[in-house]
């Protein structure tokens, strides 16, 4: 599935974001990369249809994003926010199975095969032990696995992350990113992803975009528009991209 | 779960039903429970309605039933309620007199009691102004840009004004009507008939149903706003429908019986401490224990003396103390 934006503005006071075309693949990861405050976050929240711009379209498949209700939009694309706070303590699997409440009627619960397709995410990202640990339990890279799991419950083919190898540890990092890495080529799943790491980004990503200032500075494949000029230009400090056996590597 | 608490959730569950048996049993007269047994069953077993005396009957029926049907029904529904409402607000604080709904209730009771005398009854007045706290204390909060934190304030607000109002009446109320007053505020299950209970009974029950019913969508609801938009879920909608039918159920609960405190936020909390926050399980549990636990409140208040103690006051006596000897000792269930 692909999702598409073309001609989006969002504004806020002191603020906009302006992306003239942008498009996210399938099997791909598309990075999102830029200083802070560059309107990453913003740009994910309208591409996920959690916030809505004030104009443009999003489409995913060609079905525009804004007449799709609330539970159709979920079944085609989950998000995963960058950190999350429950206000009480479920257990990791009720936590999942939430991610199976776009396919439920209001008055209805999980059923047996709610629970094997919320079983079966936990175990794609290798908690299947986890289960039935607290949440609050959980070290912040154990709680953004389970975030992942919750959105491979929702069964969506495409996947909007927002910053998820933050405050991770280079072990949990790589662990992400490969899995992130699977679920493309595995499950052909469509990717979009905001990254500080521009590491990972070279690494991992099919396409990286460059915002800044509400802006995209440069997109395309990173072998394509990787230049010094361009990190110089984007985060304003001197950056050196090395190559070593074979990989880039970028350096401060 | 362990053996145990799974047995100990079975006798929550089987709770009420065994409390009501027992409170048929209790009062003034003594009616042995073979004779309780018949009378209820009077109506079905034909040659057992011969063994009955109508004094019997007319207690059994007229007096102990509907008392002990509104003390379930209220304990349900504060209970239901509460958990409700904590689920919706992301706040395990919450219950109904944070959303204004008892200080309304309060004040349109007095304005029944001491100022129109019989032409409004105290339970349609309370019920009103119970419902008219609510609205105002949401329409207020609409225009805000955080409505769900902006509510609990105005709430407290809304509350304060009510109790305002309240004292005002107060002060202007005869010394008689003040007693009638006070006696409603506390809250008690006795001085309902059958016909007082005509309308609140099916809506306490009726709202509780339907809570119970969405006791999955709303471990949705307690997520974050947006984080339960992104699960698919149409938050304001569902929000809206958990606000109006706790209220109306608390609200009926509210305008037969008056204010009887903090059931609804310590029963939940309860029932979490024993079972976790899935609400599939906190609910009903909620529901049982709530109404099991005020039957036998009230059994307490109407046979330790020989006038009645209004179960209002017993609720908060034993309630709080006992809530805060849990909290110290409670895991980790809210953030």
């Amino acid at each position: 599935m692909n999702i598409t934006v073309r001609n989006l503005r969002f504004s806020r006071p002191g603020f906009e974001l302006r992306v003239p075309a942008f498009d996210g693949r399938d099997a791909e990861i598309t990075a999102v990369v830029g200083p802070n405050g560059a309107g990453k976050t913003t740009f994910l929240k309208c591409l996920s249809g959690l916030w809505r711009p004030a104009e443009g379209e999003i489409r995913i498949d060609g079905s525009r994003l804004e007449t799709l209700g609330e539970a159709d939009r979920a079944r085609r694309l989950a998000f995963v926010p960058q950190e999350h706070a429950a206000a009480f303590n479920f257990s990791v699997l009720d936590f999942v199975l939430m991610g199976r409440a776009a396919y439920l009627p209001l008055f209805g619960a999980p059923s047996a095969s709610d629970r094997a397709a919320a079983r079966d995410a936990l175990a794609y990202v290798g908690f299947e032990s986890f289960a039935v640990r607290p949440l609050f339990d959980l070290s912040s890279g154990e709680r953004r696995l389970v975030l992942i799991a919750r959105a491979l419950a929702q069964k969506s083919e495409v996947l909007v992350l927002d910053e998820p190898t933050t405050f991770l540890d280079p072990r949990r990092e790589t662990e992400v990113m490969d899995l992130l890495g699977r679920l493309a080529s595995e499950q052909r799943k469509t990717i979009v992803v905001t990254l500080h790491n521009l590491d990972l980004a070279v690494r991992y990503a099919a396409r990286i975009v460059f915002l800044k200032d509400g802006r995209i500075v440069a997109k395309g494949r990173p072998d394509e528009i990787l230049t010094e000029e361009l990190l110089q230009q984007v985060y304003e400090i001197p950056m050196r991209i090395i190559d070593y056996e074979g990989r880039q590597f970028i350096v401060r | 779960m362990t053996h145990g608490k799974r047995w100990l959730t079975l006798g929550i569950l089987v709770s009420p039903f065994l409390v009501f048996l027992f409170s048929l049993t209790l009062g003034p007269s003594k009616i042995s429970p073979a004779d309780i047994g018949k009378t209820l069953l009077s109506p079905v077993v034909r040659t057992w309605g011969d063994a009955v005396t109508p004094v019997q009957r007319d207690i059994v029926f007229g007096i102990r039933l509907p008392r002990l049907l509104l003390g379930l029904a209220v304990g349900a529904a504060l209970s239901v309620s509460g958990a409700s409402l904590q689920a919706v607000f992301k706040n395990p604080l919450v219950n109904e007199s944070i959303l204004g709904l008892s200080s309304g209730a309060a004040f349109g009771a007095s304005l029944s009691i001491v100022i129109l005398g019989a032409a409004v009854p105290p339970q349609i007045a309370a019920f009103i102004f119970a419902l008219a706290a609510v609205a105002l204390v949401l329409a207020v909060s609409r225009a805000s840009r955080s409505p769900l934190i902006t509510v609990l304030l105005t709430g407290v607000i809304i509350s304060a004004f009510f109790s305002a109002l309240l004292s005002l009446v107060e002060f202007f109320a005869s010394p008689y009507s003040l007693q009638t007053l006070f006696y409603w505020l506390m809250g008690n299950l006795g001085s309902a008939g059958w016909r007082d209970l005509a309308v609140p009974l099916p809506l306490m029950a009726a709202g509780v149903m339907v809570l119970l019913l969405m006791s999955w969508r709303l471990n949705v609801l307690s997520l974050d706003t947006e984080d339960a938009r992104s699960l698919g879920v149409n938050v304001k909608r569902d929000q809206r429908l958990v606000v109006l039918l706790a209220t109306l159920a608390t609200a009926a609960a509210v305008s037969v019986a008056g204010i009887i405190g903090w059931l609804g936020l310590i029963i939940p909390h309860l029932v979490r401490m024993l079972v976790g926050v899935d609400n599939r399980r906190v609910l009903p549990l909620s529901a049982a224990l709530g109404a099991s636990l005020l039957v036998l409140a009230d059994d307490a208040a109407r046979s330790m003396a020989a006038f009645e103690v209004p179960v209002g006051i017993f609720t908060s006596l034993i309630g709080l103390p006992l809530f805060i000897l849990l909290l110290t000792k409670s895991a980790k269930i809210w953030r």
